[in-house]
C-alpha cells in the first residue's frame, strides 16, 4: 500500500515539474505572412480545391494546404484537428445543426469582403448580428435519367410527372429488364461511400412535406406524416435495381456510378456534383443525362422542383492567429472574385456559387434546376441540415439496410422508429446543454 | 559501482523518463483530471464532477458494448489457447515439415490489425453473400464470430509459439520416467506436461485476455460496430464518443468511459496474473 | 507400436497441410484479386480467379503507388518504425540497467510505474496524448519517436530488466575496475550480452509501431503525413467512393515487404518472440 502512495505522490511531483520547465514555451510564435489551412468537406472535389490552392499559392505566396476528410468523417476528423496548434483555419458547417457546436470558434463574418460578395442574405449562417457561416455552393439533387435508355424502353421524362408515373415506368422497366438488358434504378448502395444519398437526402423529402404541412423550418421531434411514402419510394429503388437487395449493404458510391455510366441502369439519385462522374470522356453523352424530380407522391407534384439547397457553409476559425484569419479571408475572396478562381468553382467543380462574380456554370444539372425554376417550378428546401445529429442519420441508414434485406414489417417498422423516436432522443441529446 | 553509475544517472534515466512523461504519465494524469470535466481542449476544461461518469455508466451502448467484450473475450481466449496449445503438441512431435508449418501459423501476426480487418470482411462478405446471409454490416452474428475467426487466425501462431518453448522446456527424463511407469498419452499431458508449462499458460492467457479487451484496429476495420453499436468493443465506443460525435459533453463521457475501462482492465490483469500464478509448479 | 504411431503421424501431417494452406488463403484471395480489373471485384465474386477477360495485370499496383502516394507513406512508416524502435532499444535497455544495477525508492518507483503504464489502454491517454504532442510539435514522421519511446517503454523496460537481473554483476564490475566508465561499461560489456532480448523487444515494438493506427492519426499532422495503416484506411473512405482494384494492392504491397522480412528472419523473429513472452 505504502508503495503505491509514494508511487503517486512521485507521478504528481514529476507533473509539476514537467509544467514548471513546459510553460513558457510553445504559444505564440505566429508568422506574420499567414497561412491557409482548408478541411475540405466535399470528396468529389478535392482535387480541383488541390489544383487551385496550389494557383492561388503560386499568385501570391500564400502557402494554402487544403485536406479532405475521408466521406463520413469530416466531424471526426474536424474534432481531432480543431483540438491542435495548427488547426484548420476554414472549415464547414452543414447548416444550423452542425454550426451548434462550433459556434464559439466562428469568426464573425459581417463587414468582411467575402461576406459582401453574397448575393444574398438568406445564404448566411447569422447568430443574431454575428454571421457565423456562409454558404459557398447551392447544389440540386434528384434522380440523373439516362434518355437514351429511356427512351429504349419506350419513354421520355415528360411521360414521369409524378410518383406513380415513375412507379409504373421502373416496373415495366424490371419487367421487361431481360429483353431490355437494362434495370430501372442502379444500386441503392448502403455502403458509406454512399448511404448518405437515402439516410440524408431521400430522408429530405419526407421532412420538407411534413414542414410545409405544419409550416415550420425545423422541430424537436418529427412526427413522420410522410413515412409511408419514403418507404414507397426505397420499395421502389430496391426492388427495381439492378442488385438482389440483400446486398445493399456492401455496394458503394463507386458501383452505382458504374452501373450508371456503363448503361446498366436507368435512373440514378444523386446531385449536380456528380456532373463531372457520369458525363465526358468514356462516359455517357451530355444530351443523354438529365435529372428529373424526386417524387414520392406527395405535395402538389406538378410543381415540385429539384431538391435545392446547400450543406456546405464556410466559417473562419476564430482561434487563428491574426495573420492567419486575414490570409484565409483573402483566400476566399480571391475564390469568388477572381476569374481564376470563379472559373475553377464554375466548370472544374460544377458548382453555383451564391457570390456576385460568379460565372454561369458549365453543369448540365445545374442548368436543369435553373430552367425548371424558369418553368414555375417550385424548388424542394434541404430540411436535412435541421436532422439532430450524425447518429440519427446513421440509425435510419442501419434500418434502411436491414429492411432492404429483409422486407417485412417489422424492420420498416424499426426505420420508423429510427426516423421518429430516434429523432426525439437524439434531439435532447445534442440541445442538453 | 552503485556510486559511479549514480553520477551518470542523467544520461541513464532521463532520456527514457523524459519520453516517458510525455508520452504516458502527463497525459494520464490529464486524463483523470479531464474525466470529471466538460471540455474540448485541455485549456477549456471545467470541473463537473461525477457527472460524466454518470451518463457513462447509465449509456445503453457502452453496456451494450461491455456485455459484447466479455463474450468476445471469454470465447476468444478459449479458441486462441486451446489452438494455440494443440498446435504447439503436435508442433513438437517431430512432425515432417514442422518448420514449415510454424512459419505459416505464425505468420498472419505480421499482419497489422486494420490490413486483417480489411481482408476478412472481404472473404466473410463474400461468404455470406453466396450463402444468402446479411452482410457483415447488418449481421451482429456475423460480425462476432467474424471477430472471434479473425483474432484466432492472427493470433494461435503466437500462442502457439510461447506454447512451444514452454513444452520444449519439459525435461525429457521426466517424460521418460513418465512412460516407464506406463502412463497414456493422455495421462502424460495432463498430470506431466500441464502443470509444467503454467507459466507459458499465464502468459498466454494474460496476453489474449488484454489483447482482446483493448481490441480496436481489427473491430474498427471488421464491422466497425455495425449495425446499430451492436459489435462495438468497449475500444471502440470510447473512440465513437469522442470523435464521432459532435458537442461540447461528449468529451467528458469519453474520457469517463476510459477511466472506467482502464480501470476494468487493471483489475481484470491482476486478478488474472493471481489466479493463474498461484498454480504454477515451480520447475 | 511404432508403425501404429508414423500411421497417426501421417494423418496429423496431412491435417496441418489442410489447415496451412487455410490459413495463407486469406493472403492469396487478396493477390488473386489485387490482379483483377476494378469491375470484377464484387461482393460475391472474390473467390473466382481472373480470366484473360478480368485480369488486370499490375495496373492496380501502378494505380496505388502513382495516385495514391503510397511510396511517400511507405516511407513514413519506415521512417517511424526504424527511429521509434532505435530509440526504444538505446534508451529503454539504458534505463533497465541504471533501474536493476542502482536500488532505490526512485528506481523501483520508477519500475513499477513502467509496468503500471504496459496495462493501461491507449484509449484513456488517446485524447491528451495527442494535445500533448501537437503542443510540443511531436507530430512529425521523424521526432514521433519520442511518443513511442514514451508510450512503449513500458513493456521495453519490463523486459530488459527481466533479463538483466540474470546477468552476473562480476563481468561488469571487472569491466570498472579496469577503468571503464559507465557508459563505456554498458555498450562495450552488457549491450552485446543483451543482444537476444534486443532482438525480442526489438521485434515486438516493431511490430507494434508498423501495424499501429490509432496513434498516429490522432497525433501525426495529417495535413502532410500518413503512414500504411492510415492510408489503407482512407482508402476506403475516402473520395465517396471505394476503389477495390487499388486497395487490394495497396494490402498486398503492404503485406509483401513484411513477409519478405519475415521469412529471411523468421529463426531469430520466433526465437525473439518466445523468448520475450517467457521472459515477460
Amino acid at each position: 500500500m505504502k508503495k503505491k502512495l509514494f508511487v503517486l505522490a512521485l507521478i504528481a511531483a514529476m507533473t509539476c515539474m514537467m509544467f514548471a520547465s513546459c510553460g513558457g514555451g510553445g504559444e505564440g510564435a505566429s508568422d506574420e505572412t499567414g497561412k491557409v489551412y482548408y478541411l475540405n468537406f466535399k470528396p468529389e472535389q478535392d482535387e480541383q480545391w488541390q489544383t487551385l490552392a496550389a494557383e492561388y499559392t503560386e499568385e501570391t505566396g500564400v502557402p494554402v494546404t487544403v485536406v479532405t476528410a475521408a466521406s463520413g468523417e469530416y466531424e471526426t476528423t474536424l474534432m481531432s484537428e480543431m483540438g491542435k496548434d495548427e488547426a484548420p483555419t476554414l472549415f464547414q458547417v452543414n447548416g444550423p445543426v452542425g454550426l451548434a457546436n462550433w459556434k464559439d470558434s466562428c469568426y464573425d463574418l459581417a463587414g468582411t469582403d467575402v461576406y459582401g460578395q453574397l448575393t444574398s442574405d438568406a445564404y448566411a449562417l447569422k447568430d443574431g448580428d454575428k454571421v457565423d457561416g456562409i454558404a459557398y455552393v447551392i447544389e440540386s439533387y434528384g434522380i440523373i435519367t439516362n434518355k437514351a435508355l429511356l427512351e429504349k424502353a419506350g419513354y421520355t421524362v415528360d411521360d414521369i410527372k409524378s410518383f406513380d408515373d415513375l412507379k409504373k415506368v421502373a416496373e415495366d422497366i424490371t419487367a421487361r429488364s431481360d429483353e431490355l438488358g437494362f434495370s430501372a434504378f442502379t444500386s441503392a448502395g448502403m455502403d458509406g461511400s454512399s448511404d448518405w444519398r437515402f439516410k440524408t437526402h431521400l430522408a429530405n423529402l419526407p421532412i420538407y412535406f411534413e414542414y410545409q404541412d405544419d409550416g415550420i423550418e425545423s422541430t424537436d421531434a418529427i412526427k413522420g406524416t410522410y413515412l409511408d411514402n419514403y418507404k414507397a419510394i426505397w420499395d421502389l429503388y430496391i426492388n427495381n435495381s439492378t442488385c438482389d437487395p440483400k446486398e445493399l449493404a456492401n455496394k458503394t458510391g463507386d458501383d452505382a456510378r458504374n452501373e450508371f455510366t456503363s448503361g446498366e441502369a436507368v435512373f440514378y439519385q444523386n446531385g449536380s456534383w456528380e456532373w463531372g462522374g457520369v458525363v465526358g470522356d468514356g462516359l455517357l453523352a451530355e444530351d443523354d443525362v438529365t435529372m428529373i424530380p424526386i417524387y414520392i407522391g406527395a405535395g402538389d407534384e406538378a410543381s415540385q422542383g429539384l431538391c435545392t439547397g446547400t450543406e456546405n457553409y464556410w466559417c473562419v476559425n476564430s482561434n487563428a492567429s491574426e495573420a492567419d484569419i486575414q490570409a484565409t479571408l483573402d483566400f476566399m475572396n480571391w475564390c469568388v472574385t477572381s476569374k481564376e478562381g470563379t472559373e475553377a468553382m464554375a466548370n472544374d467543380m460544377g458548382f453555383t456559387i451564391p457570390f456576385k462574380a460568379a460565372v454561369e456554370s458549365n453543369n448540365g444539372f445545374v442548368k436543369q434546376d435553373i430552367a425548371n425554376t424558369d418553368a414555375g417550378l417550385t424548388p424542394v428546401s434541404w430540411n436535412f441540415t435541421t436532422m439532430p445529429s450524425e447518429e440519427w442519420k446513421n440509425g435510419v441508414g442501419e434500418a434502411l439496410t436491414a429492411y432492404a434485406a429483409d422486407q417485412t414489417d417489422a424492420n420498416w417498422d424499426a426505420v420508423k422508429a429510427a426516423f421518429v423516436d430516434g429523432w426525439a432522443t437524439e434531439y435532447a441529446l445534442a440541445n442538453e446543454g | 559501482m552503485d556510486k559511479a553509475l549514480k553520477k551518470y544517472a542523467p544520461i541513464f534515466v532521463i532520456p527514457t523518463t523524459a519520453a516517458f512523461i510525455i508520452g504516458f504519465v502527463i497525459p494520464f494524469i490529464e486524463g483523470l483530471y479531464l474525466s470529471f470535466c466538460r471540455f474540448t481542449t485541455v485549456s477549456n476544461a471545467k470541473w463537473v464532477g461525477f457527472d460524466n461518469f454518470k451518463y457513462a455508466l447509465t449509456d445503453a451502448d457502452f453496456r451494450q458494448s461491455f456485455v459484447f467484450t466479455v463474450s468476445f473475450a471469454v470465447v476468444s481466449i478459449i479458441l486462441i489457447n486451446v489452438g494455440g496449445l494443440g498446435l504447439a503438441l503436435l508442433l513438437t512431435r517431430k512432425l515432417r515439415g514442422t518448420n514449415i508449418f510454424r512459419t505459416i501459423f505464425f505468420m498472419p501476426n505480421l499482419i497489422g490489425g486494420i490490413v486483417l480487418g480489411y481482408i476478412w470482411q472481404i472473404l466473410i462478405n463474400c461468404i455470406l453473400s453466396n450463402a444468402g446471409k446479411p452482410l457483415l454490416a447488418l449481421n451482429s452474428t456475423a460480425g462476432y464470430w467474424g471477430l472471434i475467426i479473425l483474432m484466432c487466425w492472427q493470433q494461435i501462431g503466437y500462442m502457439m509459439i510461447i506454447y512451444i518453448a514452454g513444452l520444449q522446456n519439459v525435461p525429457d527424463d521426466i517424460l521418460e520416467a513418465a512412460a516407464i511407469d506406463g502412463a497414456s498419452p493422455v495421462k502424460t499431458f495432463f498430470r506431466v506436461k500441464l502443470p509444467m508449462i503454467m507459466p507459458s499458460i499465464t502468459i498466454c492467457v494474460f496476453l489474449t485476455l488484454t489483447n482482446s479487451f483493448k481490441l480496436f484496429d481489427q473491430n474498427l476495420a471488421l464491422t466497425a460496430g455495425a449495425p446499430k453499436h451492436s459489435t462495438e468493443m468497449l475500444a471502440l465506443n470510447i473512440y465513437n464518443t469522442f470523435y464521432a460525435r459532435a458537442g461540447m459533453q461528449w468529451k467528458g463521457y469519453g474520457q469517463s468511459k476510459a477511466v472506467i475501462f482502464c480501470i476494468l482492465v487493471i483489475v481484470i490483469s491482476m486478478i488474472q496474473l493471481r489466479a493463474t500464478r498461484s498454480r504454477e509448479v515451480q520447475a | 507400436m511404432k508403425k501404429k504411431t508414423r500411421f497417426t503421424d501421417h494423418i496429423w501431417v496431412v491435417l496441418l497441410s489442410i489447415l496451412a494452406v487455410a490459413y495463407l488463403y486469406p493472403i492469396f484471395m487478396i493477390l488473386i484479386n489485387s490482379l483483377k480489373k476494378e469491375r470484377a471485384i464484387g461482393t460475391s465474386n472474390i473467390f473466382s480467379l481472373p480470366t484473360s477477360e478480368t485480369f488486370a495485370g499490375f495496373t492496380n499496383y501502378i494505380n496505388a503507388l502513382g495516385a495514391q502516394g503510397f511510396a511517400k507513406s511507405l516511407g513514413y512508416s519506415v521512417l517511424i518504425t526504424i527511429t521509434a524502435v532505435a530509440a526504444i532499444l538505446v534508451c529503454c535497455s539504458m534505463c533497465a540497467w541504471y533501474i536493476t544495477r542502482v536500488r532505490n525508492k526512485f528506481t523501483s518507483a520508477l519500475y513499477y510505474l513502467f509496468v503500471f503504464s504496459m496495462v493501461v489502454p491507449f484509449q484513456m491517454v488517446m485524447f491528451t496524448l495527442s494535445q500533448t504532442a501537437d503542443s510540443l510539435d511531436l507530430n512529425k514522421p521523424w521526432n514521433i519517436w519520442v511518443i513511442y519511446l514514451g508510450f512503449g517503454a513500458g513493456l521495453a523496460v519490463f523486459m530488459f530488466a527481466g533479463f538483466m537481473k540474470s546477468i552476473p554483476l562480476e563481468i561488469e564490475e571487472a569491466s570498472m575496475i579496469d577503468g571503464c566508465n559507465p557508459i563505456q561499461t554498458f555498450f562495450l560489456v552488457v549491450f552485446p550480452i543483451l543482444k537476444p532480448t534486443l532482438v525480442s523487444v526489438g521485434i515486438l515494438e516493431a511490430m507494434w509501431v508498423w501495424n499501429d493506427y490509432l496513434l498516429p492519426v490522432l497525433v501525426l499532422d495529417i495535413k502532410k503525413y500518413k503512414t500504411i495503416p492510415m492510408l489503407i484506411q482512407y482508402f476506403r473512405g475516402s473520395y465517396g467512393k471505394v476503389e477495390m482494384g487499388p486497395m487490394m494492392a495497396s494490402i498486398m504491397m503492404t503485406i509483401i515487404p513484411i513477409i519478405i522480412v519475415y521469412l529471411l528472419g523468421q529463426k531469430q523473429i520466433i526465437k525473439g518472440v518466445a523468448a520475450g513472452a517467457v521472459k515477460g
